[in-house]
């Protein structure tokens, strides 16, 4: 890119042309999804880049020469996807549960990044560029996860948004099965003990402002700089969950799968404003006891919870198939455009990444996708990824990776 | 008919309000404008269930293998269980006083077809005390209308072939029936349905130091006792030779040299797919197709083209470049019916291996392949659940297209089957209603 930018500005330079000259790359598509506050489409669209931000959205303009034109007729521009419950990071290593003990609050999963491993590379195929990865749900307290994007770049650094991004707690079902410091029949009443024991210990360390290395990313927890992510499964985990973690403490905290008949708790989390990260299981056939099939993303945003956003809790379901929980959670009585906006700007507001991610907005990590239709569509596939302005993933005929 | 126009429907804008409601009364109205008892043989009055009635959409799917896909504006009559007549409304006769549901902007289309089942019952479709189970008949656990059959009737999947499990070579017979809840001989389509045969890794966990190689000779093994066994049974029934002895084991390879059934091979890779080719089909002549084609498989679809044998893919049907060593493919995804689909096979047809994957996603394993590259263009995504899998199991005189003559698996559906947000909002089978989806409530 560095390249091509020098050569647009030396036509620039010879032309005397006006600033936009020092644009990197012109995206011009039949559909432009901004995803903004406004919701806007721009239909043809353009999206302008320079230095790997975003410059210009809106109808298409005339441009200078020497601006590099990249024309998709047909395709549909969508701000790349952002997944906040992720475990690909490792690229099938392993190292995402560590389960000696069962509050891990000193632990960080940026350590075990494997940058542009396979799985990164096809979840950029489909058009995921953002990811939250994450401990498992083995432990109560998992550790810290990392942000990052799927980039074609083997190095760590260039990849990584923050090494340490928020805090991942499993408050239901799959801690209980672990050893852990109460081993055999720890249920869901010693978790929450567990969990209130280490979040006293750390509020009572930021009031002393005394540093304690094991709690120290926790304190930020507790004051709100950082999210925490909260792996919980029915409806009562989940107002239990709610009810500590943003009642008591009040925390950036998220709702993390609230399967089952979760969506029961949903109209209590919309009235205190707790978002909810909901997935991989998008829909119950039996937990509800109602006799019909409950489309669980529906139930959630129809109530109204704040930023609605899914996930794929990948590897349980494949990365690379974010946009089928969009689909199927349509598919089940969710809005197609919605879904769109939860697996997008949804999840970058909940998680305070509004300002680089999620939506086409001047000023914004040129983070674009394009689809060849609706991208809710499988039958649909992803033409070409741009990250920050560069491009990651070109689909060729009978080359394609997703 | 003369007055057929005088009762349009509403359009999709106004169903949306009220599930099916918008169809009662629809049906109503074109009983009262017909002014006959119709409404006797409807049950409650609601929607026209056996005998003598007509479908009006928008758009029909007909399905056939070639030739026209879709017609607008489309009317198919069904009289005694099987299509009468479908066509161009302008085109279409109907009888006097006959029962007409407008059905508006959904689609009516054929009952799907799954050829890789194993919800037809709940479990004990794997006995693995033998490796080579020819006589064994997976009919024995059938349970019509049981619990994982709702979802795949409320996503209009009519028709399944239940078959054994891959944990032996020779798992058995199958069932071909009906997803409805009805009574054993209402739900049989055909029994056998096909012989299952499994030449992947499966059936090496039978024994410790079980190989392919191993695995191959106890096939043909079998294949060549059954059909010696079925040929002294043909000669017989020639009047050439004596009354075979009776051997209940070998009696389905009499079905398979007649060819009333094929052998469904749960087979995946290149090389496994080639013993596949060339013993089932060369070497005995049985009739075949490839069940799963996952992997390079692909690769033999030349062959497979050339000596017949169709492919129903899934629930694999796309392959990631992690080995480059067993699969080198230049850093690409490859997809089964791309493959298959590009080397000329052109029964190309998915399946589901439910509960591998949940049976009523039959259709998002066509619109996977899709995805993964194959050609759509002429609605073959569609074609692959429908006529290509009713070919493939022999019943394509009765089953898998809107064709007069055959059987009036129906199904109206909002949309393109391909798409997850498509729903199925009624399904007949034999002209019989079998499902409606209840109002307000979504079962799938």
């Amino acid at each position: 890119m560095v390249g091509l930018r020098s050569i647009a500005l030396v036509t620039g330079v010879l032309l005397g042309a006006a600033p936009a000259s020092a644009q990197d790359l012109a995206i011009r598509c039949a559909k432009v999804l901004t995803m903004n506050a406004a919701d806007d489409i721009h239909a043809p669209g353009m999206v302008l880049v320079e230095d790997g931000k975003i410059t210009y959205v809106g109808s298409p303009i005339e441009l200078p020469d020497g601006v590099e034109v990249v024309d998709y007729e047909g395709g549909w521009a969508v701000p790349g996807f952002v997944d906040l419950h992720t475990h690909i990071h490792t690229g099938g290593w392993g190292d995402i549960n560590d389960m000696v003990r069962s509050v891990n609050p000193d632990l960080r999963a940026c350590g075990t990044v494997r940058a542009n491993n396979r799985a990164i590379q096809i979840a950029c195929s489909a058009g995921v560029t953002t990811l939250f990865g994450i401990p498992g749900s083995g432990t109560n307290i998992g550790g810290f996860g990392v942000l990052y994007k799927s980039k074609a770049n083997p190095q760590y650094e260039k990849v990584v948004i923050a090494d340490v991004g928020g805090m991942k707690v499993a408050q239901d079902s799959n801690p209980q099965r672990r050893a852990g410091n109460f081993a055999f029949g720890n249920n869901r009443a010693s978790m929450g003990w567990i969990l209130e024991d280490v979040a006293d210990r750390a509020l009572g360390a930021l009031r002393e402002d005394r540093f304690d290395p094991s709690l120290e990313n926790l304190k930020k927890v507790m004051s709100r700089e950082l999210p925490v992510l909260i792996h919980t499964a029915g409806s009562e985990g989940v107002l239990n969950t709610a009810q500590m973690w943003h009642l008591k403490y009040g925390t950036r905290c998220v709702i993390s799968h609230g399967s089952f008949d979760g969506w029961k708790s949903a109209p209590q989390l919309a009235e205190w404003g707790v978002p909810v990260n909901h997935g991989p299981r998008t829909m119950d056939f039996y937990s509800s006891a109602n006799g019909r099939i409950n489309g669980t993303s529906a139930e959630f945003a129809a109530a109204g919870v704040p930023d609605f956003s899914l996930n794929t809790d990948s590897g349980v379901i494949p990365q690379e198939e974010f946009f089928l929980q969009g689909s199927m959670s349509a598919r089940l009585g969710g809005d197609s455009y919605l879904m769109l906006r939860a697996m997008t700007i949804h999840p970058a507001k909940t998680f305070g990444l509004a300002d680089r991610v999620g939506s086409f907005e001047v000023g914004k990590d040129a983070d674009v996708v394009v689809h060849t239709g609706d991208p809710i569509d499988p039958r649909s596939h992803v033409l070409r990824v741009w990250i920050e302005g560069r491009s990651e993933y070109e689909y060729r005929q009978g080359q394609q990776r997703f | 008919m003369n007055d057929r126009r005088s009762h349009r429907s509403p359009r999709s804008s106004e169903k949306s309000e009220s599930g099916t409601a918008w169809l009662r009364g629809v049906l109503m109205g074109a009983v009262a404008a017909c002014g006959l008892a119709a409404a006797a043989s409807a049950g409650d009055g609601d929607l026209p269930d056996g005998g003598t009635f007509a479908i009006k959409t928008d758009k029909a799917l007909l399905c056939e293998l070639r030739g026209t896909q879709t017609v607008d504006h489309a009317v198919l009559l069904v009289e005694d269980g099987r299509i009468a007549a479908i066509g161009p409304e302008s085109e279409v006769e109907l009888p006097e006083g006959c029962e007409v549901l407008d059905v508006g902007a959904s689609w009516l289309m054929p009952g799907m077809i799954d050829l890789h089942s194993h919800v037809g019952g709940l479990r004990g479709y794997n006995d693995m005390v033998f490796q080579l189970n020819p006589g064994l008949r997976v009919s024995a656990t059938v349970r019509p209308g049981n619990a994982n059959l709702a979802r795949p009737l409320a996503a209009g999947i009519t028709t399944i072939l239940y078959i054994p499990g891959s944990g032996t070579n020779i798992g058995g017979q199958g069932i071909l029936m009906k997803t409805y809840e009805g009574a054993f001989d209402d739900i049989n389509v055909r029994n056998p349905g096909s012989l299952k045969v499994a030449q992947g890794d499966n059936p090496k966990r039978w024994a410790y130091g079980m190989q392919r190689t191993l695995m191959n000779h106890h096939i043909r093994h079998s294949m060549r006792q059954g059909k010696a066994y079925a040929q002294r049974w043909e000669a017989h029934e020639r009047g050439d030779a004596p009354t075979p002895e009776r051997h209940i084991n070998l009696d389905v390879y009499r079905d398979l040299l007649a060819e009333e059934i094929g052998i469904s091979t749960h087979t995946q890779y290149y090389q496994v797919v080639l013993s596949t080719l060339r013993i089932l089909r060369m070497e005995f002549g049985f009739p075949t197709f490839i069940d799963h084609g996952s992997f390079d498989s692909w690769r033999l679809g030349e062959v497979a083209a050339e000596i017949g044998v169709p492919a129903i893919l899934g629930p694999r049907e796309v392959m990631w470049p992690t080995n480059p060593l067993r699969f080198p493919q230049d850093g690409r995804a490859e997809g089964s019916a791309w493959g298959f689909q590009k080397t000329g096979v052109e029964l190309v047809g998915f399946n589901t291996d439910a509960g591998v994957l949940p049976q009523e996603e039959l259709p998002l394993q066509s619109a996977m392949g899709v995805r993964y590259g194959f050609d759509n263009s002429n609605m073959a995504a569609v074609r692959g659940i429908t006529i290509v899998p009713a070919i493939v199991c022999g019943q394509g005189d009765d089953l898998g297209s809107l064709e007069v003559g055959k059987l009036a698996d129906l199904v109206v559906i909002t949309g393109d089957p391909s798409d997850p947000r498509s729903s199925v909002e009624l399904v007949w089978v034999g002209g019989k209603l079998v499902y409606e989806q209840p109002e307000g409530v979504r079962l799938w």
